[in-house]
């Protein structure tokens, strides 16, 4: 059942919601059991199968979170098999259904092998499902969850909210809320989840989709072998961009909002990642709860065990200014790599996801090892002042676009053409109207004679969108910071120096003159007409 | 070691970490208080104070020290057992 569809947006959330408050505080056991069986509902809705692949998985990680719990520190070996076991058996429930084929493809491509592919059926939402179980299980075996009961770790694996795209939540986020969550109406809950949730479907129905089906012909050409002309090419990069902020913040938005409703408040996971001014920024502001999670459990352990063995041998560590070369590559640049490239064959099984991971990799490593040089040798360089934060922010801005080609495109050739477009080396069309005043401006950049962009009212369109979504995205308040004096999401607070004036003209509140903002939910429910589903719903 | 004594040192540790003579720590103080305190300089200074005190962090503890005072308090359990 996708959120944007009027099946769940006008008939199973009203349910779940009636029934819930119906039983109330009166009922707490029943209202919390009553959201694990709509949850179950919620996943097998769209292949009842679904639940019998997911089932074996709840199984066995139930099955050794309480091993752990009951030997922790008393049998260190055991409780050590079990948990690598565990471990193992999630990766490689994840392996088999999502990188089998892609294995497969790289033995047929290196080693000359002829492995069939057969389709296989991804469970839905299987790469998060599997993640918020891996943390479960490092979670108890560092003694950060100590109990864990039947039915909350159902509620926990199945809450619909963050489900099927996260934001990817822990145990130890979501239990003490739910230990105290009694069913009880409370309307702020109720206008903030709203809000929320009517926001992200409006990011979705408004600006995602017809962005997507603007770029989508540019996207389908260079995939059978097109040569996009340089503002097509722009257009198309620029677009997706877009197109995926909108997407997946908006689909974060209704997931928060959805699970407010309840009453529960779940991670953010947006904050504005377009107007980061530089990479490091970029990735506390994208995908945040992705970011958490990759930091905690791969690149931190792997930095602290690398730097504690070169501290044992009196090896030089990261040390701010003085940070030696060797230790920057040991300590800093190798787990970044091995972490990024690893966020980049998460999100999909192919070669494209790989250089996408690997761009960042080296994006960010170039962005410390600035960081840790920039004061020894540019001492005089200045990274504040307008000239000087507006050229980091084009800086990253650009290189997410480009990194973003290879996210989008089909496969490592059909990124290539889209790049080699986006150079202007396939020349330039523009429509008939614009040729004759723009032909000096393009002689004098040395591009070659513009061939004509057909459709006139195409070209205004695509621009026309771009335009409007590139000024919502840099020139607005996201929504967490307007609904900001009402916890929109845990731990999300705006700073003081964040508090613009901007922010403080539409900061939100329960009052009259906020209802206009229901015209973004009829607006929303009125584009609703074309059912397309959310990008991260494939990963 | 008393208290103050630790965080004396820590303060010390600090300073050698971040190349900065100026800098001092109290209970009260969390990375974002101090300038070039990032999550990297952090894990330096970790590993720095776990060889100093012979101690040894578990990454989640390490996570959930959100600033020096937690960190004292860290030390002196585990120093006490």
């Amino acid at each position: 059942m996708l959120f944007n569809s009027y099946e769940f947006i006008l008939l199973f959330v009203p349910a779940v919601v009636a029934v819930y408050y119906a039983l109330g505080p009166a009922h707490r056991q029943a209202a919390l059991s009553w959201l694990i069986v709509a949850s179950l509902f919620f996943y097998a809705w769209w292949r009842p199968f679904n639940v019998l692949l997911i089932a074996p998985s709840i199984g066995v990680n139930y099955a050794v979170v309480r091993l752990l719990l009951r030997v922790d520190d008393r049998r260190p070996k055991l409780s050590a098999a079990a948990f690598v076991a565990g471990i193992a058996f999630n990766l490689a429930f994840l392996g088999y259904f999502k990188y089998r084929n892609f294995f497969l493809t790289v033995s047929n491509d290196v080693l000359d092998t002829s492995f069939a592919l057969d389709a296989l059926i991804l469970p839905l939402g299987i790469s998060f499902i599997t993640f918020q179980k891996i943390a479960l299980l490092v979670d108890v075996r560092a003694g950060l969850v100590t109990k864990v009961r039947l039915r909350d770790y159902a509620l926990f694996v199945l809450f619909f909210p963050p489900l099927i795209a996260g934001p990817i939540v822990h145990y130890r986020e979501l239990m003490p809320q739910f230990a105290v969550l009694d069913g009880r109406w409370r309307s702020e809950d109720f206008a903030v989840g709203l809000t929320l949730f009517f926001t992200g479907l409006f990011k979705k129905v408004v600006f995602a989709d017809p962005i997507a089906a603007l770029i989508n012909p540019t996207w389908a050409a260079v995939a059978v072998g097109g040569h996009p002309a340089l503002l097509q090419a722009w257009a198309a990069a620029l677009g997706y961009m877009l197109q995926l902020y909108f997407d997946f913040s908006g689909y974060s938005d209704m997931a928060i909002g959805a699970a407010r409703l309840f009453g529960v408040k779940l991670p953010f996971n947006f904050n504005s990642p377009l107007k980061a001014t530089n990479i490091i920024d970029f990735w506390s502001r994208w995908h945040i709860t992705l970011t958490r999670f990759l930091t905690f459990y791969i690149f931190s352990p792997m930095t602290i065990a690398l730097t504690r063995r070169r501290a044992a041998q009196r090896l030089p560590v990261v040390a701010g200014r003085t940070t030696t070369l060797t230790a920057f590559l040991v300590l800093l640049a190798w787990p970044t790599m091995v972490t990024m490239v690893l966020a980049g064959v998460w999100h999909g099984a192919g070669y494209q996801f790989l250089v996408f991971g690997a761009l960042h990799g080296v994006a960010l490593v170039v962005n410390h090892a600035w960081r840790l040089r920039r004061p020894r040798w540019w001492p005089s360089v200045g990274t504040s002042g307008l000239i000087a934060e507006l050229g980091c922010w084009a800086l990253t801005f650009l290189f997410v676009v480009v990194a973003e080609v290879f996210f989008r495109a089909t496969s490592l050739g059909a990124a290539f053409a889209l790049l080699q477009g986006m150079t202007g080396a396939n020349g330039v069309t523009l429509p008939m109207a614009l040729i004759p005043h723009a032909a000096p401006l393009l002689e004098w950049m040395g591009l070659h004679a513009p061939g004509v962009w057909e459709s006139g009212s195409e070209f205004v369109q695509v621009w026309g969108w771009i335009a409007a979504g590139l000024i919502v995205v840099l020139g607005m308040p996201n929504i967490l910071e307007i609904l900001a004096d009402h916890d929109p999401a845990l731990g999300f607070k705006v700073r003081p120096a964040g508090r613009t004036r901007l922010l403080r003209a539409v900061t939100w509140s329960p009052a009259p003159s906020w209802a206009g903002l229901s015209l973004v939910t009829v607006l929303g429910l009125l584009s609703l007409g074309r059912l397309s589903d959310f990008l991260y719903w494939h990963f | 070691m008393d208290r103050t004594q630790v965080l004396a040192s820590l303060s010390e540790i600090m300073r050698d970490v971040l190349d900065d003579p100026s800098v001092t720590l109290t209970p009260t103080t969390a990375a974002s208080d101090i300038e070039g305190w990032d999550s990297m300089t952090n894990i330096t200074f970790v590993v720095e104070v776990e060889r100093r005190f012979g101690v040894k962090f578990r990454t989640a503890e390490i996570e959930e020290m959100h600033n020096v005072g937690d960190m004292l308090d860290m030390i002196a359990s585990k120093t006490a057992a």
